[in-house]
């Protein structure tokens, strides 16, 4: 057992990289997200889980702004990104989700180029002054996302191509390749066979050194596995917020114990 | 608690549990016949005792396979976890204690042979009939999740301690009186020494009981008072 495994189990000194207090969330009538107070900690993984419906997608999706693409959803209360309110009026969202960046539950490619692909996001946001500095964040990025040795013969080649696992971990280097801060996933895995997911998984422990990660995911054992963090959300309620081993061995709430264990839907 | 949503997680759990409740009704059975063999030297039933040993360590291979089992199919999470990591640490202290009766079985068998110490085999005798009782609670106390028992059976590990002590006094006493004695003395002491390592036994799987309940090994120090290790024993 390493030592900093052990060190970080300890309430740690991570610092918060978003804090989250009184967020409410309606979708018109309908509450979603009740009174969420929650702290993201900085270089950790937080695995956000809970039954279908729990609010959890929600409240990821708060955390980069996508919820202002639906009509009619409307979201209270404060999201600091390093103290700064995320909702305040002079920040601009596509700023934001560059510096949030957000890998989604099916592979999406967009029909180009692998090289493009990646390419995309640094272009657009004037991140590079020339193509030899294009090429050398397509390719590091393609390597923290595992997937260059496999891609770099035929980056030329469209993206929608490889195989849905590769799809992933190319969205997951599209994603990076903006340098963001936090990195949220939303169902990362779910589409993916079994070596896949361990791969994206190995992925998620490489990078979370220099980004935070949120994942929402349905498979406990996935949260288990790749968090020091894990969130259950219940019915639009944060229930239990803590170090991810003492969620799996003893949490404290009777409906985190209910639902880890496999007695509530 | 609720059931599962899937039953046969349900019935596995309940399955490992069954058996180590039947296999502490084996070990509680052979202390209880070992002490028995000693006092009325009856070889017949201490040899019954030591070959009844084996019953007991099949039935811990069995248990803890069961569990491998359980983790690796089911991946269990919360009191399910609990559950699974308390029966493996009991049935450890239950085939430990399995083999201390086997221990003293054998060791009536050679007493047999000796001339009686006054009065020994019957302190031994409700040594083990203590410890035994306070197995049976700490097993009890698992199966219905009370912590209340619990917390007596560590509680009460000290008159365990307390009979240790006086039987060990007791022993010195008959060794110092007539050197003859020393044998069989000193076999009556392991035989005392390992009930009370029983007794530790019971006090463990109390333990678990309140990790099982709580989440939480108990931390405080429990009671003990075996004093034999302050004693000055050699006098002269």
């Amino acid at each position: 057992m390493k030592d900093i495994q052990v060190e970080e189990r300890a309430v740690s000194d991570h610092k918060s990289k978003i804090t989250a207090r009184g967020v409410q969330v309606y979708y018109g009538q309908n509450h979603a997200l009740k009174d969420v107070d929650v702290d993201i900690l900085e270089g950790m993984v937080t695995a956000f889980i809970g039954p279908s419906g729990c609010g959890k997608s929600t409240f990821l999706r708060c955390l980069n702004r996508m919820n202002d693409t639906v009509s009619s959803a409307r979201v209270e209360g404060k999201i600091l990104l390093d103290g700064d309110d995320i909702y305040d009026r002079s920040v601009d969202p596509v700023q934001l989700r560059a510096k949030v960046g957000m890998v989604f539950q099916k592979p999406n490619p967009f029909p180009k180029a692998i090289y493009d692909n990646v390419a995309y996001g640094p272009k657009i946001h004037g991140m590079t002054r020339n193509k030899a500095e294009l090429d050398e964040i397509v390719e590091s990025s393609l390597r923290k996302a595992a997937l260059w040795n496999e891609v770099k013969d035929r980056l030329q080649s469209p993206g929608t191509g490889l195989s849905g696992g590769q799809q992933q971990r190319l969205c997951i280097a599209r994603a990076i390749a903006t340098s963001p801060e936090v990195l949220l996933m939303d169902e990362p895995c779910s589409a993916l066979d079994p070596i896949a997911t361990a791969q994206v998984e190995e992925l998620i422990d490489d990078i979370r050194s220099q980004f935070s990660v949120v994942i929402v995911t349905h498979s406990m054992q996935q949260a288990a596995r790749v968090s020091q963090r894990t969130a259950f959300f219940h019915m639009g309620h944060l229930v239990e917020y803590g170090e991810t081993g003492q969620i799996f061995t003893s949490p404290q709430n009777p409906r985190t114990e209910s639902y880890i264990s496999g007695r509530i839907g | 608690m609720e059931p599962h949503i899937r039953s046969a997680f349900d019935k596995d759990l309940e399955g490992i549990q069954a058996l180590v409740m039947r296999m502490g009704g084996l070990v509680e059975h052979a202390l209880l016949q070992a002490a028995q063999a000693l006092e009325t030297r009856d070889d017949a039933l201490a040899e019954d005792v030591r070959a009844g040993d084996r019953a007991i360590d099949e039935m811990e291979d069995l248990i803890q396979t069961e569990c491998a089992r359980i983790i690796a199919t089911r991946a269990p999470n919360a009191t399910d976890l609990r559950t699974v990591l308390t029966v493996m640490r009991i049935v450890g202290s239950l085939e430990r204690s399995g083999d201390y009766a086997k221990n003293l079985a054998k060791r009536s068998l050679v007493l047999a042979q000796m001339r009686p110490v006054n009065g020994a085999a019957g302190s031994i005798s409700r040594m083990a009939r203590t410890v035994v009782s306070l197995l049976k609670d700490a097993l009890d106390a698992y199966i219905s999740r009370d912590a209340h028992l619990a917390e007596d059976v560590r509680r009460r590990d000290v008159e365990v301690d307390q009979m240790y002590n006086s039987v060990f006094r007791e022993f010195l006493t008959h060794m110092m009186e007539d050197p003859r004695n020393i044998t069989a003395c000193m076999h009556l002491h392991f035989i005392a020494k390992n009930i009370e390592r029983v007794g530790d036994h019971a006090t463990g799987i109390a333990e678990q009981v309140l990790y099982l309940v709580s989440g939480e090994m108990p931390l405080d120090d429990r009671p003990k008072a075996d004093t034999t290790t302050e004693m000055p024993h050699v006098q002269g």
